[in-house]
This record gives structure tokens, sequence and C-alpha cells, in this order.
């Protein structure tokens, strides 16, 4: 009986103790004193009861953790809240864990006692446990999206870090106010319950990968002509970096861990960096020499990051939207080549990126039928241009470097191996010696068709002039001799003579005792047919008068050089006329053709096209386009269908009818002979042979005359034809009559065997 | 109307006044050079021998210097004399 009045008091004792054990628990509660405590341990221990009691008051503990403080903190989450809260209530919610925690250590502390300070749940101490029993519990309750409220804290707190306002963006206070010391005490509490990490961890890292992004984007954004990769690892550092040890900072977390975790923001910043930039890679290409600060930071950058293939897709994907398509000219084109040829080199000396980047652009310009043309005339430009300039800067590198062989003895030690993704049925040595127009050039596979174009370009040019001024010419002849041989433009070289020789032959014969200009001054350019590209052929009859001034002419030529003698291309040349009329005088000059006209008009007042064309031996559709240049000027009026007549005096009364006849741009016609005509010529000669097979064997179909023609006609290189063309050529002079197609077979027609 | 033509600079071509459109010897034309030469006209003159036939000078030089007996036109086999007419 004694005991069971004991029992009950001993149970109040026990209660008053370990107040958890009571029904009606409420915290915070009055420490017991050292003295109760053990008297109370004793009184378990006298009982025996010390691991019954013990487990007691940890599953009471842990039911009320689990019940009313874990709820209570995840209710600070959950409710409604505004934005703007989420600092004020996370930093209550912690707060709120944070009092539990202090309140109970003792109770912890006191139960373990229970067990000879065997500590619980193999925790190092009480506090230990404590902390585990909360945090398990908490974890084990997650409420959906709590981390919005923790990424809002960090945020805020991000933002508070970086203001530069007066005013607090959290309170919206005076800068002096207690936010930061909130923010300062809620991670040392987080820290202190071990919470920080299982809590915040990913939380924080997602937020600073997203703030590290938004500032690059913010920082570096449209703007290549500053270097950024240090200023943006300094500014990890300092701010980034600084921030997080701030934020970890009681919890003395080994150096090395944040080693790591430096070390993993740091790649973060580089990769971030390098996918803006490799998205703004064409602007940067286009933009160049001023753009190269960002190609050097993407230098650097590539080599840590392993984004090379996503910066090639993403590179040719650019180029094939934004440049290679039939809107932009070829100018252009070749500007952006350039210029992308010059930045590969920066990003990557090997030459590996620049081959598969400027591969489509190769075979893109390919297909462009004026290219040749653009490279040529850009090469020989006026004014300040990239591929002259290269021209000048030439690093002579022939263009065919068939013997350049990988073992340069020279320079055995700095030899590197090629990346692991290279092609390797490429010798590195012609990747490496990329020479801007040696790669221009080799977009067409022959030097020959680069050299043919340039000089038609150059006949043009030097036809068109005739200012005699070859200087330039010649210093641009001697760099293309540089790079293409001497044997390749040792054609241009003798055009380019004939025009000096021009000059000084003209100034021989005019000083000539025997040559007299009575009626009109004469100059001719006299060239080596041999050498220049093929003139278009085109008849023309001159003026008698014109025509005995170039026979006199002629015959001084003769005299001068021996056994040697001129034939005047007509319709080449250019006149200086002055035309006297009744109400005004015009100097004007024009074409040979043109002055031709003039001057039948000069002699009689009115012709007919048909009798003016048989004058002058121009086709009428011809003669009626040149005769319009005369009509603008107002000195020609058509008065009836195909009749012209000579306007002397303008009736000023009435308003110039003919202002808006549209001038012809005849100036800009090339008087050299298409590509399409020389072709023509060659086919010319084949139809001698043709002729000649149908003579003999009356009709045959296309393959055998196909056949034939190969065994006989198409002995040089060159002179080849395929079936098709052939077929066409055919079909024409079936048109023109000159052929009879029937029943698979041609013929020639019965008029033309009499 | 009076048409005054102030100056007339015209385009012609140049050629020899030869029998033959191409050079006997190294089958290139006359208008252009021999092979060893680089430019046409007076650095690679044509010369004729009393034969009437026509070659580039350094082409029936060379010819005559690799015959040790007789010199001979290379086309008419009959004794080369230079035509200084």
């Amino acid at each position: 009986m004694d005991a069971n009045v004991d029992l009950k008091k001993s149970w109040i004792m026990i209660k008053h103790t370990f107040p958890i054990l009571d029904n009606n628990f409420n915290w915070p509660y009055a420490q017991t004193t050292d003295a109760q405590l053990f008297e109370t341990i004793n009184l378990i221990n006298r009982f025996g009861l010390n691991a019954t009691i013990k487990s007691l008051i940890i599953s009471k503990f842990e039911e009320h953790v689990r019940k009313f403080v874990v709820p209570k903190f995840w209710a600070f989450f959950t409710t409604d809240i505004n934005v703007g809260e989420g600092f004020g209530n996370f930093f209550k919610a912690v707060d709120y864990l944070y009092t539990f925690f202090t309140n109970h250590i003792h109770l912890i502390g006191n139960t373990s006692l229970l067990c000879n300070s065997k500590p619980i749940y193999n925790a190092e101490n009480a506090t230990d446990s404590l902390k585990l029993i909360i945090r398990a519990t908490l974890l084990s309750q997650l409420p959906l999206n709590y981390n919005k409220i923790i990424e809002e804290f960090y945020e805020t707190a991000l933002k508070l870090e970086n203001n530069d306002d007066t005013a607090c963006p959290v309170c919206g206070n005076e800068p002096e106010c207690s936010c930061l010391i909130y923010f300062h005490a809620t991670n040392s509490k987080l820290v202190e319950l071990k919470l920080l990490e299982p809590l915040c961890g990913q939380v924080l890292t997602s937020l600073i990968y997203g703030y590290i992004e938004s500032y690059i984007n913010k920082t570096c954004k449209d703007n290549f002509d500053n270097s950024y990769i240090d200023a943006l690892e300094k500014w990890l550092d300092q701010f980034i970096i600084n921030w997080l040890r701030k934020v970890y900072g009681c919890d003395g977390s080994s150096e090395l861990q944040e080693q790591e975790y430096k070390q993993k923001l740091t790649n973060l910043l580089y990769e971030t960096y390098t996918k803006v930039r490799i998205n703004q890679l064409f602007n940067i290409i286009i933009e160049y020499p001023e753009s190269s600060p960002a190609l050097e930071d993407l230098s650097k950058c590539l080599p840590k990051t392993d984004l090379r293939p996503l910066l090639t897709k993403k590179l040719q994907k650019a180029m094939e939207t934004r440049l290679l398509h039939p809107g932009v000219s070829t100018p252009d084109i070749l500007t952006a080549y350039v210029a992308s040829i010059r930045s590969m080199r920066i990003l990557d000396p090997s030459g590996l990126l620049l081959d598969v980047v400027t591969q489509p652009m190769h075979e893109y310009l390919r297909s462009r039928e004026d290219t040749v043309r653009c490279v040529v005339s850009s090469l020989t430009e006026e004014g300040p241009n990239d591929l002259a300039e290269e021209l000048v800067k030439g690093d002579a590198v022939h263009v065919d470097e068939t013997a350049a062989s990988d073992e340069d003895t020279e320079n055995w030690e700095a030899w590197m191996p090629d990346p692991v993704d290279v092609d390797p049925s490429k010798t590195s040595n012609i990747r490496r010696s990329a020479d801007i127009i040696s790669m221009l050039v080799s977009v067409y596979g022959s030097k020959e068709l680069f050299i043919n174009e340039y000089r038609t370009l150059l006949a043009d040019r030097l036809l068109s002039q005739f200012s005699c001024d070859t200087e330039k010419e010649i210093r641009y002849l001697e760099l293309l001799k540089l790079r293409f041989g001497d044997s390749q433009l040792h054609y241009c070289e003798v055009m380019l003579k004939d025009i000096s020789d021009s000059k000084r032959i003209n100034h021989h014969i005019k000083q000539d005792a025997n040559y007299t200009d009575n009626s009109f001054p004469i100059s001719a350019l006299i060239v080596s047919a041999q050498f220049w590209p093929p003139f278009k052929d085109e008849q023309l009859e001159l003026h008698p008068k014109v025509l005995s001034q170039m026979e006199t002419f002629t015959k001084s030529f003769e005299a001068l050089k021996g056994n040697r003698t001129l034939s005047w291309k007509n319709h080449l040349g250019v006149v200086d006329l002055e035309i006297e009329l009744k109400d005004r005088v015009l100097n004007l000059s024009v074409t040979p053709v043109h002055a031709a006209i003039l001057m039948r008009f000069q002699d009689q007042d009115d012709w007919c096209l048909d009798r003016l064309s048989r004058t002058l031996h121009i086709p009428p559709i011809i003669l009626r386009k040149k005769i319009r240049f005369w009509l603008s000027h107002g000195l020609i009026d058509e008065f009836m269908k195909d009749c012209f007549c000579l306007v002397e005096e303008h009736d000023t009364n009435v308003p110039n009818l003919n202002a808006d006849v549209v001038l012809d741009d005849y100036e800009s016609e090339s008087v050299m002979a298409s590509t399409q005509d020389q072709r023509e010529e060659e086919l010319q000669t084949f139809w001698s042979y043709i002729i000649g097979m149908l003579m003999n064997l009356d009709s045959l179909p296309l393959e055998r005359i196909h056949q034939m023609l190969k065994m006989f006609a198409f002995q040089g290189p060159t002179i080849e034809c395929s079936l098709q063309e052939l077929t066409q050529f055919l079909d024409r002079k079936v048109r023109e009559q000159k052929l009879v197609f029937s029943g698979g077979l041609y013929k020639l027609p019965k008029n033309d065997m009499l | 109307m009076k048409v005054t033509i102030k100056n007339w600079v015209g385009v012609a071509t140049w050629r020899w006044v030869a029998n033959d459109d191409n050079c006997g010897i190294c089958r290139m034309p006359f208008d252009g050079c021999c092979p060893d030469c680089k430019l046409p006209g007076d650095d690679c003159p044509l010369v004729w021998g009393q034969c009437s036939h026509c070659f580039h000078m350094h082409c029936i030089v060379k010819w005559l210097q690799s015959q040790q007996v007789n010199q001979q036109c290379p086309m008419c086999r009959q004794e080369w004399k230079f035509n200084n007419k």
C-alpha cells in the first residue's frame, strides 16, 4: 500500500520532471532543479523502469513534434500568403522551430540521463538526437511547393545584398532596417538545426544558377567589343561566393566543400556565357573586327565547356537562315565569308571548325553565278575592302600546295596533333594554311576559272577606260602572280603591255611625217588578239571619212612595225563629238556605233530603218536600240514608223516629247564575248564535222553523231560536249532549217545537197 | 548640223602579214610567241627565208643551230637564207 501511494506520488513527480508525459502538455514550461531531477531519476532507477520511461518519453515527444510542431511550422508555408510576405513568414517559421528546439534541449538531455547518458538514436549527444528527430519529422511532412517561400526568402535576400537604393526592398524602410539581421539570424538558426542544406540547398543552387544566367544576359548581351570573362569570374568570386559564404558562414563547413561548390559555379558561369555567345555567334562574326574580344572569350571558354558540337550546329543553322538564301547579295555573302574565316581562326587555330562552318558556304557560293565576278571585282576595287587588303597582306601562299608535307623539320618541337574529331582523310597542313584568297579560289575547284574571269574583267576595264592608267592594274597583277604563279597570269601581263605599247605607238605615229590627221585625230588601242579574251563579233560599217583616217593610221603602223598590219574592231572604242546645231552645241562622248549613226544623218537628213541598217551593216533590231540614244538626246525624231529624221532646232513652245525615252544602259554592256558565246563558237566547229558525216552517211541518229564526234572532234581536253548539249544544238539547227529531223534520224535538207 | 570628231579612240588587233597562221616549227600562232618567249610582237619577231617560208625567229635559229651539215628550210628543204627585203 505504501508503494501504491508512492506510485501515484512518483508518477506526478516524474511528470513534473518530464512534462511531456502529461496529456495536457504545453510549452514553454518551467525547468526543474538539478536536485529534483536526480531525485526523479533515482526513483525511476529504483523501480527499474528507466528503459520503459525513456521510450515512453521519446514516443510522446515524437508524437508531439509530429502532431503539433511540424504542422505549425509548415503552416507558415502553406497558408495563403501574399507576395512579399514570404521573407517574414520564413523567418517566423524558422524562429518558431528554433524556439521549440532550444526549449527542449533539456528534456532530451534529461532523458538521456535515464540510460547512463547513452545517446538516443546513436546520435553523438542529446542535442544531435533532438535535431535528428525534428529533421526527420519535418522532412517526412514536406508540403507541396514548400520551396516557393524559401525561394522568395533568398531572392529577397539577394536583392538586399545587391541593394543600391536607400530604401530596403523588404520593408521599404530606411537602409538601417533589421531585415538583413533577420536574414543572418535565420541562416544561423538553420545551420544550427542542420536544416540549411536539406531544406534550402536545392533552392539556393537553382536560385544562384538563375541569378548567374540573368546577370550574364544582362551584362553581355549584344555587346561584343569587350572581354567579359575575367570580369565575370571576379564577380562570381566577389559577389556570389561571398554571399554564399555569408549564408553558410557559421556552418564552418570545410574549405574543400566550398572549393567544390565554387568549381561548380565557375563551370556553370563558363557554360552559360558560352551559350550566350554561341547564340549570338553569327552577329559576332558579322561585326568581326570590332567583336574580336567576344571571340577571344569564346575561344577561352570552348575548351572548358565541351560545347563545340552545339556551336557548329547553331552557327550552321544561323548561316542557313540568315545568309545563304537568295535574298542576300553575293558581295554581302563574300564579306560574311571573309569575316567568318578570320573569326574562326581566332576561335580555333587548328582550322577544323573553319572547315566545318565554311562547308555550306562553299557549296552555296558555288551555286551562284556571279561569285567569281564578285570576288575578282572586289579584289581589284578601289577603296577599303577586305579581299583587297588580304591580297596586299599576302603571305604569298601558293594556291596549289600539293607538295605540302607534314614533316616540317624546322619546327618539329612545336607540332600539335589534330583534334580528335578531325576527318583523317585531310592533312592538317592544308587546313592550317587557311589563306582567305586561296580558300575563295578553291571554292571553284580550279584557279583557271578564276583567272579567266579576272582576265575578262581586266579586258573590260581596260577597254572601257582608255585612260591608260595601268599602274594600279600592274600592281594587282603582281600581287596575283604571287599567289597564282607567273604562267597563269601571263596573258594578263601581255594585255597590260599592249596598253602601254599602244600609247608609245600612237605617239610615234603622231610624229610620223607621212601621217596627217587632217580630218580628225585618231588613236588606237592595239591589242594582241591571241592574248585577249575573244571580242564580241559585231559588224559595223563606219563612215568613209573615218575609214580613210583609219587607213592612214594603219599605213603609218605598217611603216613603223615591219610586216605587221592592223585589223580594226570598228564597234569598239570611244569617240568625243562636238555637235553643232542651229540653236545649241553638244559635247558628247559616245561609242563608235552612235557616232556612225549620227554621221550618216549629217550626210542626209532622213533615213528609214531598213536602209540605214543596210548602210551600217547592223541588224535593224539592234540599230533601233542604238538610235534610241539619239532620240533621248532630242537630236533625231521618228516622224513615222521606222523613219527617222534629224531635228535641227527645237521649237521651244513644244515640250520635249522625247524626255521620257528610256535610255539603255549601253555602257554597262561587256564588250567581251560571254562564256556562252565562246561555247557557241566551239560548237560551230563541230558543225562542219556533222555536215561531213551526214553528207557521207545520209542520215544518222543522235547517239551515232555523238559517238563519231567523240572519236574525231573532241581532241582537246576542254572540248567536250554532252549528249544533252548536242541535242539542243542540233534542235536549233533543225529550227534554222539547216537540218531535217524525222523518225529519230537527222538528215541534211535536200536543197542543201544541191 | 555639223558633227566634229574631236578625238576617236579605236581598238585594233595587230597581226603579222604572213602566208600562214602558225609557225611551222613550234605550231604556235605567229601572232602569239614561240614557246620560249613571253611577249609577242617586237620581242618575238618573225623572219622570212628566201624560199618565202616564215617562222618565229627564235624557232628557226634554234633549228639552224641543230643542223650540222646543211642549213635547210624545214618546210621545203631548200638551203635557208634570210630574206632581208
